[in-house]
């Protein structure tokens, strides 16, 4: 009898947790189709009138617009310094290593209030506020440890014989790098690179201080009008939101496999 | 001359610009070079906190409306005296230890069941249902539950419907925890499933057929061997809850904001930098000092970006 009860709170507490998880987003489906004026449980009818509302309305599409160009930028430079950071990470023998994992875990220790500030200060004596691939930087920047956990999580369980047996058989390094590391370290890259861009255009409290009423992203144009008055034309933007989420679970699962994520970090 | 395929000629164009880029003498600098673009980039980050570190030993002149020129303690013995501030610390610290303990509980049988399910396809839908809110953000999601606690939102159109009394969760102490809560249980989970996966079936089956209950497998064969994965779980739900901004803004109403409220209002509010760097620097210190200690006496965990190399013995 004893030996069932274990197994069955986990399962209790897991279904719970799935529900837990699900809930604002299946709320924020179903108000999204609402006829009401306001959002209210059970809604007062259905209809597709917040969706045509909001392509009526420029602002919210010119929000996304810019914060895709905020994804794009931010993850067009997390490749290559997040990839490059890890292989040196896991593959050298450097000098000073553990100061330089700390040093690389800042902008996780930093907290983000603290980096926005910070980062609006430093882009303010470099004359880079008012556009938007600042932004893009600094999303950049205080996500850029997740790219380099998914791509240092693929670098150590890459088999460095490979490597040398590229070596061996007289690859030159660019060969080596291009034809053997790069395709190993792959996983890694996409999956880092498809949370990067998620992230960039989740991105909300560092934006917050980094745009002005020209260059507003989405998350900080949803944040302002919540604060307001919650009506349903909300929900239908935040499912812009779910759509680009289920998108990329489905991009993350086709590419490298969820599975992913549940690897164990010793080989 | 054999015919070298096109994708070769790329490469050997590749070597050739390296090889006049590069020369074998920099060899020593290449793991310099490949961590510099990173390097530079956490240096922004960096950079940021010296005006802000500067501004927080300048107090501001209520005449002018400017920093002072010379330097002095007083923003910092303001946040201590002020009771305001005593209190939105202890709220956000009591907060934290609180969502901490609920987020790791909860995670656990979540990271448990999708790493030991037998069935993939199971394992697939948790993993989904991981990562839709994960990658939804956080303003959304507290819009979610603006909808769901609101007063005229699900849960009291439920409790209406069952004949109870409304709740009013939303805008208070709880409400935040909650929505927190909500937050962070991604991070543990994703946090907690590589340490778990990292613990061979074969053990817990022969601590079972040496006698021991499920319950005496769990408590000491598994929670030990998961620590790496809890010690990172806790760290990160911890410091990102001590140092949350929207969700006690959004879910609070106001009247429950966190440090990072303060950091923020101090700044473009009382429009007082140094009173805000003053801030900023306190919590970076204190969030610091918690991470810094958890990992000096646990190590790095699953938050270390390299595996840490065990000798073969």
């Amino acid at each position: 009898m004893k030996r069932g009860l274990l197994p069955l709170l986990l399962g209790l507490v897991t279904i719970l947790d799935v529900v837990f998880l699900a809930l604002p987003t299946l709320v924020v489906l179903a108000a999204s189709f609402t006829a009401g004026n306001i959002v209210t449980f059970p809604p007062q009818g259905w209809s597709l009138r917040w969706y045509a509302d909001l392509v009526q309305k420029p602002e919210f599409l010119e929000a996304l617009g810019r914060s895709l160009e905020v994804g794009v930028v931010c993850t067009a430079l997390a490749i290559p310094a997040g990839t490059l950071a890890a292989l040196a990470l896991a593959r050298f023998r450097l000098r000073g290593a553990a100061f330089l994992q700390i040093y690389l875990l800042l902008p996780f220790t930093i907290p983000l209030v603290v980096s926005g500030v910070g980062l609006m200060l430093v882009f303010g004596r470099l004359g880079w506020l008012g556009s938007i691939w600042p932004v893009g930087v600094a999303c950049c920047v205080v996500n850029l440890p997740f790219m380099i956990w998914a791509v240092a999580a693929a670098v150590n369980h890459l088999d460095p014989d490979l490597e040398n047996a590229a070596w061996n058989c007289g690859a030159p390094p660019a060969h080596a790098f291009f034809t053997v590391t790069l395709p190993a370290v792959m996983p890694g890259i996409v999956t880092g690179a498809l949370v990067m861009f998620i992230l960039a255009v989740n991105e909300f409290l560092v934006s917050l201080m980094l745009v002005d009423a020209r260059t507003v992203t989405l998350p900080v144009l949803v944040y302002n009008a919540i604060r307001s008055i919650i009506t349903p034309d909300l929900a239908a933007v935040s499912v812009v939101y779910v759509v680009l989420a289920l998108a990329a679970i489905a991009a993350l699962d086709r590419l490298v496999g969820l599975e992913i994520f549940l690897k164990s970090k010793q080989s | 001359m054999t015919h070298r395929p096109f994708s070769l000629r790329v490469l050997d164009a590749i070597e050739a610009v390296r090889v006049r880029l590069w020369p074998e003498a920099f060899r020593p600098l290449t793991p310099l070079a490949f961590l510099l673009p990173a390097l530079i980039l956490t240096g922004l980050l960096a950079a940021g906190l010296v005006p802000l570190l500067d501004a927080s030993f300048r107090p501001l002149d209520p005449a002018t409306f400017r920093l002072a020129e010379s330097y002095a303690a007083k923003n910092y013995i303001t946040l201590l005296t002020r009771p305001v501030y005593g209190w939105i610390a202890l709220r956000t610290f009591a907060g934290a230890v609180i969502v901490t303990v609920v987020t790791l509980i909860l995670a656990f049988p979540y990271a448990w069941t999708m790493v030991r399910t037998r069935s993939a396809r199971l394992r697939r839908c948790l993993l989904s249902a991981l990562f839709l809110p994960f990658f939804i953000g956080q303003v959304v999601r507290a819009y979610g539950w603006l909808i769901v606690l609101g007063k005229q939102g699900l849960l009291n159109a439920v409790l209406a419907s069952l004949g109870l009394p409304p709740l009013s969760i939303l805008y208070t102490y709880g409400g935040v925890l909650l929505g927190l809560v909500q937050y962070m249980l991604p991070f543990a989970v994703l946090m907690l499933a590589p340490a778990l996966t990292a613990i061979p079936k074969e053990i817990e089956l022969a601590s079972a057929s040496l006698g021991a209950t499920p319950a005496a497998t769990f408590r000491h064969v598994v929670l030990p061997l998961a620590r790496p994965g809890l010690v990172a779980a806790a760290v990160v739900v911890f410091t990102l809850t001590l140092t949350d901004f929207a969700m006690p803004e959004i879910m609070g109403g106001g009247s429950n904001k966190f440090v990072a409220s303060a950091v923020y209002d101090a700044f473009f509010q009382l429009a007082d930098p140094g009173l805000g760097g003053a801030l900023a620097i306190a919590l970076t210190l204190v969030g610091s000092l918690v991470v810094g200690t958890a990992l000096a006496a646990f190590g790095l965990g699953t938050l270390g970006y390299v595996q840490e190399r065990k000798e073969a013995s």
